[in-house]
């Protein structure tokens, strides 16, 4: 009998083939960048499942810290397309 | 295996059951939509439903011990900052030039945006 959430494991590696997909195809920066952040948020997700998983609390901590590498790069990304700089 | 035990477990598979749909959905709109801002639109909802269901799920299955403490935290996390990033992306993509669909009837933050800058002029 498969788990559920080892269902939500194999859902989520699954998720990040369109990512991929969407990251060499988009047509425009900003494509590439929402599919990044897109695939980030999935692996951070993964990442807590996988922790509960394990049984172990280190993994959450990657996934706090991922999350917030992935915001601040989305927004500094975003800031570059706008103004030109970055700061 | 007492009553609230058992419908913690239900309500548990539910949120992540409702998480899982979310990330499908993204994950289709992703592929299928045809312009940035409908894509930003389709994965926002990762960030906020998804992962927030999924870490509601993960919160509900172990209760408030560290592994419940840092998922909700994670989520809460999640759900205030991706609609943030998702409006500065989609304002950076618009001054930059990246155009809607052919199908679009209304761009109402185009104009806006063309006036302040002949105002400014």
């Amino acid at each position: 009998m498969i788990s559920m959430f080892t269902l939500a494991i194999i859902i989520m590696v699954l998720a990040i083939i369109p990512c991929i997909y969407r990251i060499i195809k988009g047509p425009t920066i900003p494509d590439r960048v929402i599919a990044l952040d897109a695939m980030t948020t999935v692996i951070v997700v993964m990442l807590g499942v996988y922790s509960f998983d394990q049984g172990s609390v280190f993994f959450m901590d990657v996934a706090l810290v991922l999350s917030i590498i992935a915001f601040v790069g989305t927004v500094t990304i975003a800031k570059y397309l706008d103004e030109g700089v970055v700061l | 295996m007492s009553l609230i035990e058992t419908a913690l477990d239900l309500l548990s598979n539910a949120f992540l059951l409702i998480g899982l749909f979310f990330v499908f959905l993204g994950m289709l709109g992703l592929v299928r939509l045809p312009d940035v801002y409908n894509r930003l639109h389709t994965t926002t909802k990762i960030g906020t439903l998804g992962a927030f269901g999924v870490m509601l799920s993960l919160l509900l299955k172990v209760g408030f011990s560290p592994i419940g403490v840092k998922a909700i935290t994670v989520g809460l996390f999640l759900l205030l900052t991706a609609p943030i990033a998702a409006h500065m992306i989609s304002r950076a993509a618009h001054r930059h030039g990246v155009g809607l669909c052919e199908e679009s009837v209304i761009d109402e933050y185009g104009k806006v945006y063309t006036r302040d800058r002949k105002e400014q002029e």
